[in-house]
């Protein structure tokens, strides 16, 4: 026995020892202060369900610790500041005092704010801003928003890009590219594979620590633009959505970004006071995608019947768990982001279901109702099969709503869950009938638009289509007003374009909205108080997106 | 001897047929790492940064299987396990290397925690039939039959919501460094206590059993009836003639589990947001990220192979069974 006990203890000091030994002998925890949200000593404690990360702060990385936590953004500023969730909104200056397109938009002139300068003392320059663009058109591996760069020039203090084509619908991605220091990045021999351990920009906060569950960051005294509230970030890295609500549910975590069905039990009750959720929209949608290249689906009398009698309503209450902004309008155009390019025929329309006008439609496009069954005009019973990854409560929920919706017309519907690999493949492989997926988003509704209906993009069945256009729906009429939409001269043509795109998505529906995408938040009023409310919408409320570096500096403490 | 070389050239074909099916699982697996991406993200990454991230994971250029195998044999052989797909561009290595030593030092120790408690449990309650600790049977049975994670909720919801008495999520205070020093120790150990108890709970029973069951049957038989003739103490007939023959098969159990240790435990690491490499695992499934899985699953594949080879051994030392030639 006397053996075994020390062998134990021999194990166990080795064990610990591994723990410390992996950690890194050094101490430098003499000063810290124990505990989660601290907003009295200036501590902003946020993170979501990302896992533990690793010490890889490349900004232009979608895989990078700063792009899933979404630090990057509070040490690199962007030229200009758009608000996502008011993309029609003129941008804040940030970097840039002004940005002025010329030639139909392929010709941006960005004139530099002079104070602005890097952590490090040194002054921000048009070097460096072009030094940017320069890194990204090299590196296309870089370019996530795959903007085609041409011509990059310096004049004087002022910063000159040109485009071989309109940039009318990239323009906001363009004016929000943030900007590396040229002076430490001109060194860097692979950007692409640089984990950029000791970032240094321009922004107000600078990398304190990083351990793969937390990364802190701290103000910069003399930040540019004048001292922060917010004296500390702590961004944690948390493994599923229940040990996030728990956090948040305490009060540990203040900031977050959590799905939860029940979150007025699971959240706001446990403090109803400082407990506040906000889940406004940018112009991305979900929708129910028909593959428009099987039969009867082709047939877009029976795809706008469906979309008829389709309850949105139920779908946002039952489904969403009223999280995602419901969709109002038929041209799947979220309001009020998108109120600014409704067409005046849709100005007023609803989506409240119309089973009689729907089964009106069907009967005139020559399908028959006998029986409770509907056939088609070639006298085959229309049945479809919905396909979504198992585990994907909400959709999962849309789907069985939708299917008891065209019960009412007679189709029958099967839900039929996937491995959300294989799912993936057979949305981008055109092998479903019908399936609830997202779309892209934009400062425009093109963005939606063109990922649903873009001749430009449309892959032959069998072929994958990563791009876009999963439901195969061929329409040279809408391919050419998205062309048209793109590279218009005037406003005129580009509102024209628009209506003309809205009219198809709603007379032909390749797919019938369900949701908005919502850019939400879960956050505490307890320490902080000055976040964006539905009264005062003044950025989108999520920590991960661009716009959270203007909530930050809006944050005051709490009385 | 001859038997020591016959099982070390059977380990040396498992170990090259694991690896093999180490990397071709993955590869049979549906979707890409960019499409998984891609629906991580559900619409907030754009579908124009497809052509950015192919570029990056080296996936726009066409590698015939063969070619990938040998390259992914050579570089095995330099020690090199390629760059992250999920942690684009962290090495493999730095990803396991950060996650392992929580594994091993929570599992590790609670394996052993469980061995030594259920064992020194059983050993006790087979000499001792009918006394009170036959009442604990059931009773561990019945916590070792509670799913892992609803016992974990459990406890988080008791000790950590209701009664904050231990911390809720986590492998450290989140305001500190791993360092080697006392902040960081004890709350390490601090965040490791709700983990711990509740893997130590639905393991035991298992160990208890086991030796309680061996226990019965040793104690009927003649030796240990002529160690008590003997006049022997009560104590030494139970320990040095008893358990020390009922140990065995538990002895084995053990350098079992010890192989298991590296796999980690995926339900812990999930509820109780502890780091750990059954997470990272779990995450390289999901992501497709094809390096850090082949990383992960030859760890585990070795270390379970390692203390396969460990059993072989101990039991060819302590029964001569084993060792003689059929």
């Amino acid at each position: 026995m006397s053996v075994r006990r020390r062998h134990t203890l021999r194990a166990l000091s080795a064990a610990t020892a591994v723990v410390a030994l992996a950690a890194g002998c050094s101490s430098a925890n003499s000063g810290a202060n124990k505990g989660g949200g601290a907003g009295a000593s200036g501590v902003l404690t946020l993170g979501k369900p990302d896992g533990p990360q690793t010490n890889n702060s490349n900004p232009f990385l979608a895989t990078s610790a700063s792009a899933t936590l979404g630090y990057r953004f509070m040490i690199y500023e962007p030229l200009a500041m758009t608000n996502q969730i008011r993309p029609t909104d003129k941008a804040d200056p940030w970097l840039a005092t002004a940005w002025d397109w010329e030639s139909n938009f392929t010709k941006v002139t960005f004139t530099l704010d002079k104070r602005a300068k890097w952590a490090d003392g040194k002054p921000l320059t048009a070097a460096d801003v072009a030094f940017t663009f320069e890194l990204l058109k090299k590196h296309p591996a870089l370019n996530g928003n795959g903007i085609p760069y041409d011509g990059i020039a310096v004049e004087g203090e002022k910063v000159v890009l040109t485009f071989k084509e309109s940039q009318f619908v990239n323009q906001n991605k363009i004016i929000t590219t943030y900007v590396v220091p040229k002076h430490i990045w001109e060194k860097v021999e692979n950007p692409e594979t640089w984990p950029n351990r000791t970032p240094v920009g321009s922004g107000p906060y600078k990398l304190k620590t990083f351990t793969p569950q937390t990364t802190t960051l701290t103000a910069t005294p003399d930040y540019w633009k004048g001292e922060t509230k917010v004296k500390e970030l702590r961004y944690s890295a948390y493994n599923d959505n229940s040990a996030a609500t728990t956090a948040l549910a305490n009060g540990k975590l203040e900031w977050s970004f959590v799905f939860m069905p029940n979150y007025k039990q699971l959240y706001i009750a446990k403090d109803p006071k400082n407990h506040k959720l906000w889940f406004p929209s940018g112009l991305g949608i979900h929708g129910l995608w028909f593959n428009t290249a099987r039969k009867p689906f082709d047939n877009p009398a029976l795809r706008k019947a469906m979309a008829m009698v389709i309850d949105r309503k139920a779908i946002h209450v039952q489904a969403q768990a009223t999280l995602y902004p419901e969709i109002s309008n038929p041209t799947g155009i979220p309001l009020p982001a998108g109120e600014p390019f409704l067409a005046p025929e849709y100005k007023s329309a609803t989506t409240a279901p119309d089973v009689d006008g729907a089964k009106a439609l069907l009967k005139d496009a020559g399908f028959q109702l006998s029986g409770g069954v509907l056939k088609d005009p070639g006298g085959k019973p229309v049945e479809l099969t919905f396909t979504d990854p198992a585990g994907w409560n909400d959709y999962i929920t849309g789907l069985s709503i939708i299917k008891d919706n065209i019960k009412q017309l007679g189709i029958e519907a099967k839900v039929k869950t996937q491995t959300a690999e294989a799912w993936g493949n057979d949305v981008a492989t055109g092998n479903f009938d019908a399936t609830l997926h997202w779309t892209n988003s934009g400062a425009t509704p093109y963005d939606m638009y063109q990922n649903i209906m873009d001749g430009a993009i449309l892959q032959p069945i069998g072929k994958s289509a990563q791009l876009g256009n999963f439901g195969r729906f061929k329409s040279p009429e809408a391919t050419a007003a998205l062309k048209e939409y793109a590279n218009a001269t005037d406003d005129p043509t580009r509102t024209k374009a628009m209506n003309t795109l809205q009219k198809i998505m709603v007379e032909q529906a390749p797919v019938v909205p369900t949701a908005a995408a919502p850019i939400g938040a879960e956050y505490s009023t307890k320490n902080w108080v000055g976040w964006p409310t539905e009264k005062d919408p003044y950025a989108a409320p999520q920590h991960t997106q661009p716009d959270a570096l203007e909530v930050v500096l809006n944050l005051e403490p709490a009385k | 001897m001859k038997y020591i070389l016959q099982r070390l050239a059977f380990y040396a074909v498992t170990a090259w047929a694991a690896i093999t099916i180490n990397f071709l699982i993955p590869r049979l697996m549906p979707g890409d790492p960019v499409e998984a991406l891609m629906s991580r993200y559900q619409g907030q990454l754009d579908t124009t940064a497809i052509a950015s991230l192919k570029a990056l994971f080296g996936l726009d250029e066409h590698q015939s299987l063969w070619s990938q195998y040998t390259d992914y044999w050579s570089h095995l052989i330099d020690g090199d396990l390629g760059l992250s797909f999920t942690f684009f561009p962290t090495p493999v290595g730095e990803v396991i290397s950060q996650s392992l030593p929580w594994t091993l030092a929570l599992v590790g120790i609670t394996t052993l925690i469980s061995f030594l408690l259920g064992t020194g449990i059983g050993v006790y309650s087979g000499w001792r039939r009918g006394s009170w600790l036959d009442g604990l049977l059931p009773v561990t049975t019945f916590i070792s039959a509670i799913p892992y994670f609803w016992l974990g909720l459990i406890a988080i919801a008791l000790f950590a919501v209701k009664w904050q008495i231990f911390p809720a999520a986590g492998g450290y205070d989140n305001s500190l460094v791993p360092a080697f020093d006392w902040p960081f120790i004890s709350s390490a150990l601090y965040h490791g206590v709700l983990p711990g108890v509740t893997i130590v709970l639905s393991a035991i029973a298992g160990w208890i059993l086991g030796m309680r069951n061996m226990m019965v049957t040793v104690s009927s038989e003649d030796y240990v009836m002529v160690a008590q003739a003997k006049g022997l103490s009560e104590r030494r007939v139970m320990f040095s003639y008893a358990a020390r023959n009922a140990v065995l098969p538990n002895i084995s159990g053990f350098a079992l589990s010890l192989g298991f240790i590296v796999g980690g435990t995926l339900l812990v690491e999930m509820v109780f947001s502890y780091p750990g490499i059954g997470y990272q695992l779990f995450q390289a499934v999901g992501a497709k990220d094809y390096p850090l899985m082949q990383g992960v699953f030859l760890i585990i594949t070795l270390s379970v192979l390692a203390a396969n080879l460990l059993a072989d051994m101990a039991y060819a030392l302590l029964d001569p069974r084993t060792r003689k030639e059929a």
